[in-house]
């Protein structure tokens, strides 16, 4: 059957734009699929892999303090695998410059291997307990020392306990629960510059803090089949006499839930994509192929009277689809795979994770299967009617096509008040049911589409705004030590351009309601503060109450709470006694990340049973004297960290771009999309109406006016769809938004208007774009030639 | 008959290049077509009649030679004047009618009302080509001879001065197809336009002011009839 090849080339090359437009939309949905795919799978064998090496904990306990002994008593309870004890502490460190970071100083029992938690070195060697010249050594994570342009063998100065301590860099490693290196979830970005991970001894770590033999973090693997909730209970009770601070299973690790949500979310569009690109090619194909098939009825009829049998030429047929699947799915693989080394880079600046790479065989085979399966179901559902088709009628005239009435005539007034163009338009977009279903379901998929991915720059900029044009107005944000009488902050506020200081507080705290307990941040802001405000959940700004609690959107959900309910808050600072008071609910807050109480400063001191402590303060400054005042303040040992807003700002954007490339390419794709549905539904029509354009154009229509009438059964489609789509693409925000939030952060699905607008405007733009491509060909519409053609 | 020349045609010829081969479809012709007369254009298969009958109606233009409507050359004219030569003064009939399937009867007799400004009126046109009480079919919901009437219906209604007709009756039977030649003898009857046939049966040169005998390209004859016979009074 090499002939029926032949004709299936040559078909091919006589379709050539539209088989083309056709393996574009296939194209880029394997590619999409292949990139997303591999990247996730890298991904997520590269976080499994890195856990099991390193011992990834499943719960964790954090105590005041502890003997080191404890860790094993809790080893020897049944369902625990194996257990660390060890120090972990936020500690401020003063750069060469002088200038302030902060490092989350965790301590490693030596020998390492087997540890909980464990690290994996990636440059120098490990650190020793007791190094022969004496001091310490610690490790640290990469991007701080790159950041920072740190070499081995240099040092660090921390300040623990008031005292400066020198650390001397022997190398640098990462560790599984600091894939994600941020502070605390306000950070949303890692910011390598101002604060990495430093990784010491544990003996050294209990000097340094001056906690010898003790330890304040407990981390737990549980074994296969334990009864977590148990053994969980049963290792709070053991740990109740040393302060039993916060306890959380795996699922709330900062950097875990992070990575695990960025998979989650990445996993859904690695999906949701493709679906749409791929059914999209899926429906065009079917319908060119029973266009094709209408259209070459009689050569069906002379293959079959020819004796050519029913399953050569639906395969003949079906041959099309699969070329345009081999296209794609080749063409699109190898761009999958290059996509993923981007985005695999990408990952690799937010993400300390080793072995993010790889090629997966098996996508590629599916990629594939997939494309051929779209090939084959198009093919089979397009090529179907051929079965029905009878050798000796199909060589008869078919009658012409038939035309009835559409829903706008069931309105005589406005139906008679159209030109005969609009209404051929109008009959024709009806006539061609699943045609126009196509290209309407095309054209909102390109828009929703488009509209997602400008609303992910919007999604950046609310966050921006709100976050440090509203809720945040300082200049910097320092945090002490240990809480001190607000009196010590007259010295900063005597600081040459200095304008404005305000005090808080923030106490770590375990709220209780009706048996639920959640671990949250009480912030405290002294009466009169302006420089942060909480919001609520409509976006107005909230007063501090003087007494009672404005509760976290978050922590409300989980403890089942509402405004008016009493809550009972417990203090789980590191220092004294836990405190135990009842607060009146008067309001709940929205945080975009994680969760911040609020209350009023002379609230939170009664907490604590204090009068007049706090534990930072934020500023205003003259922008001439920013670096001065840095300066002046790391000279002050008390302070852990100094924030400056601005820093966080271009931080941020820096990180922005990559982002924004993603969107750049999502925002193409679509417009590919729109293109290829627009460009292949008017090819259709005008072959299909070719003798009737002709027609017009005798009857002395000019090129024009018959390029006009094109333009209406294309507008017609086509703007139902751009506006179907921007309600379609505002839900696809809201389910996608649904499907990726955590517990720690939520985000509310704000689409500016110029989305709106530019979602629209690209929309008509590849509408337009696609109907001058298709219409070209009009000029040399050859009236003659169709004045004699019969259907 | 009137004596104005409407389409003046000296020394015309048609070439087409069709890959390697040169076809003269059309040699050396002088013609003048007559204000209200009916020309009737005989010949067999590829004896070049069509391609004069699209060159009149400015469907095509010249190899070489003179072509003129009234004095203005449409040899030189350019594409939006050959447009609006159609629009203005033509009126095409199909042998395979090549209505717009979408538009209705009434419709697609409107839409070529549309194209002038002062045309017919679409109700009275379709009065007079016999349609009256099928407005709103579609043409396949009618049968070929009434699709060829509103195809007749849609050239006159722009009261064109040259109705062109190519092959009218070639895809009818022998009763419809001389009911359409009745009609269109009607139409000039009425209308005084000049209605040129184009047709490779020679019986219906019967019903012509003039017929023109075509062979190989070139007019073999030009004949004057001495009476228009009618419709019902021929066999074929």
């Amino acid at each position: 059957m090499y002939v029926l090849y032949r004709k299936l080339w040559r078909g091919i090359w006589s379709n050539k734009g539209q088989f083309f437009a056709m393996a574009l939309v296939i194209t880029i949905g394997i590619s999409l699929y292949v990139a997303m795919s591999t990247t996730y799978s890298n991904l997520g064998y590269a976080q499994e892999r890195f856990y099991d090496d390193n011992n990834f904990a499943d719960h964790y306990f954090y105590v005041v303090r502890a003997p080191e002994g404890v860790g094993k008593q809790i080893a020897g309870i049944p369902g625990v695998e194996k257990v660390t004890a060890r120090i972990q502490q936020d500690v401020a460190v003063i750069k060469e410059d002088g200038s302030r970071a902060s490092a989350r100083l965790t301590s490693y029992p030596l020998p390492l291997s087997g540890q909980v938690n464990s690290v994996a070195l990636k440059q120098g060697r490990l650190f020793e307990a007791y190094p022969a010249n004496g001091g310490a050594e610690a490790l640290l994570d990469p991007a701080y020392l790159e950041a920072n342009g740190l070499n081995l063998g240099e040092q660090v100065e921390i300040i623990a306990e008031g005292r400066q301590v020198p650390l001397t860099v022997v190398g640098t490693a990462i560790g599984p629960e600091f894939i994600y290196a941020i502070k605390d979830l306000s950070s949303m970005v890692p910011d390598p510059k101002t604060f990495g991970i430093f990784m010491i001894p544990l003996n050294q770590a209990q000097e340094v803090f001056n906690l010898p033999g003790q330890v304040n973090q407990i981390l737990v693997v549980f074994a296969p089949g334990a009864d977590i909730e148990a053994v969980v209970s049963q290792i709070e009770d053991l740990l109740s006499p040393y302060g039993n601070l916060a306890s959380y299973p795996r699922k709330n690790q900062l950097s875990h839930s992070l990575l695990d949500s960025e998979l989650t979310s990445g996993r859904i569009m690695a999906k949701f994509f493709p679906i749409i690109f791929l059914a999209i090619a899926a429906s065009i194909q079917i319908i060119l192929l029973r266009r094709m098939i209408r259209m070459q009825r009689s050569q069906i009829g002379i293959m079959k009277g020819l004796g050519v049998s029913n399953a050569a030429v639906l395969f003949h047929y079906c041959s099309y689809a699969l070329a345009i699947s081999a296209v794609g799915a080749l063409t699109g693989s190898i761009l999958g795979l290059l996509f993923s080394r981007s985005l695999n880079q990408l990952y690799a600046t937010y993400f300390n994770l080793p072995n993010v790479e790889g090629f997966h065989f098996q996508i590629i085979m599916y990629s594939f299967i997939l494309a051929a399966s779209v090939g084959m179901a198009a093919g089979l559902s397009g090529s179907a009617p051929i079965v029905n088709i009878n050798p000796a009628e199909s060589m008869r005239a078919q009658p012409p096509g038939k035309s009835t009435q559409n829903i706008l005539e069931r309105f005589p007034f406005w139906w008679r008040r159209l030109s005969p163009l609009w209404k051929m338009s109008f009959r024709s977009v009806a006539r061609n049911r699943m045609r126009t279903l196509v290209t309407v379901g095309g054209v909102v998929a390109a828009v929703s589409l488009l509209l997602i991915s400008f609303f992910m720059n919007d999604a950046i900029d609310y966050m921006m705004k709100q976050y440090y044009q509203k809720e945040m107005l300082y200049h910097y944000q320092v945090r002490f030590d240990q809480p001190v009488l607000s009196s010590e902050t007259l010295a900063i506020s005597r600081l040459d351009g200095v304008n404005s200081v305000e005090t808080f507080i923030e106490i770590p705290v375990k709220i209780h309601f009706k048996g639920r307990n959640v671990e949250d941040v009480v912030n405290g802001q002294a009466q009169g503060n302006q420089l942060k405000t909480p919001f609520d959940s409509e976006g107005n700004p909230m007063a501090i109450p003087e007494e009672g609690i404005i509760l976290g959107e978050i922590t409300a959900r989980k403890l089942g709470a509402e405004v008016g309910d009493l809550i009972t808050v417990e203090t789980t600072f590191n220092r004294g006694a836990p405190m135990i008071s009842e607060l009146s609910v008067v309001s709940i807050n929205r945080q975009l990340f994680g969760s911040v109480c609020y209350t009023s400063l002379s609230q939170a001191n009664r907490l604590l049973h204090e009068a007049d402590v706090i534990t930072g303060c934020m500023l205003l400054v003259d922008p001439g004297r920013s670096a001065a005042i840095e300066a002046q303040l790391s000279e002050i040992t008390g302070i852990n960290s100094i924030t400056s807003r601005q820093k966080e700002i271009d931080n941020i954007t820096s990180l922005m771009g990559s982002s924004m490339l993603f969107v750049g390419i999502m925002i193409f794709f679509s417009l590919i999309l729109g293109l290829a549905i627009i460009y292949n539904s008017i090819v259709m029509s005008y072959n299909e109406r070719k003798k009737e354009l002709a027609s017009l154009l005798t009857l002395g229509f000019t090129h024009g006016e018959v390029s006009g009438l094109m333009l209406k059964d294309t507008l017609i489609q086509a703007v139902p769809g751009l506006i179907i789509g921007l309600p379609t693409g505002r839900w696809l925000a809201v389910f996608y938004i649904s499907s990726v939030s955590t517990d720690m952060f939520t985000f509310p699905v704000i689409i500016s208007p110029l989305s709106y607008v530019l979602s629209l405007l690209v929309g008509l733009g590849f509408i337009l774009a696609g109907y001058w491509l298709a219409t070209r060909g009009l000029s040399s519409l050859d009236m003659i030639e169709m004045s004699k053609y019969v259907d | 008959m009137a004596e104005a020349v409407l389409v003046h045609l000296q020394d015309v010829t048609k070439t087409y290049v069709m890959g390697e081969v040169t076809v003269e479809a059309l040699k050396a012709t002088n013609l003048d077509i007559l204000a209200g007369e009916v020309l009737v254009i005989l010949g067999p298969s590829g004896s070049g009649k069509s391609t004069l009958l699209n060159l009149i109606g400015g469907m095509d233009r010249v190899s070489s030679g003179e072509l003129s409507f009234r004095q203005q050359a449409l040899h030189l004219a350019s594409n939006n004047q050959l447009t609006a030569y159609r629009r203005d003064h033509i009126g095409f009939v199909f042998q395979f009618y090549n209505l717009i399937s979408d538009l209705t009867a009434w419709e697609n007799v409107e839409l070529a009302a549309t194209l002038v400004d002062n045309p017919l009126s679409t109700a009275e046109v379709l009065e007079q080509v016999g349609l009256k009480e099928r407005l709103d079919h579609f043409p396949a919901q009618l049968s070929g001879g009434e699709q060829q009437r509103i195809s007749i219906a849609r050239a006159i209604v722009k009261r064109p001065l040259i109705l062109l007709c190519d092959e009218p009756t070639g895809a009818l039977d022998y009763q419809t197809g001389k009911s359409i030649l009745e009609l269109l003898l009607d139409v000039n009857r009425r209308h005084g336009s000049t209605v040129v046939i184009v047709t490779h049966n020679a019986a219906i040169g019967a019903i012509g002011d003039r017929v023109v005998r075509m062979s190989s390209g070139r007019i073999a004859e030009i004949q004057v009839n001495a009476y228009r016979a009618s419709p019902e009074g021929i066999e074929w």
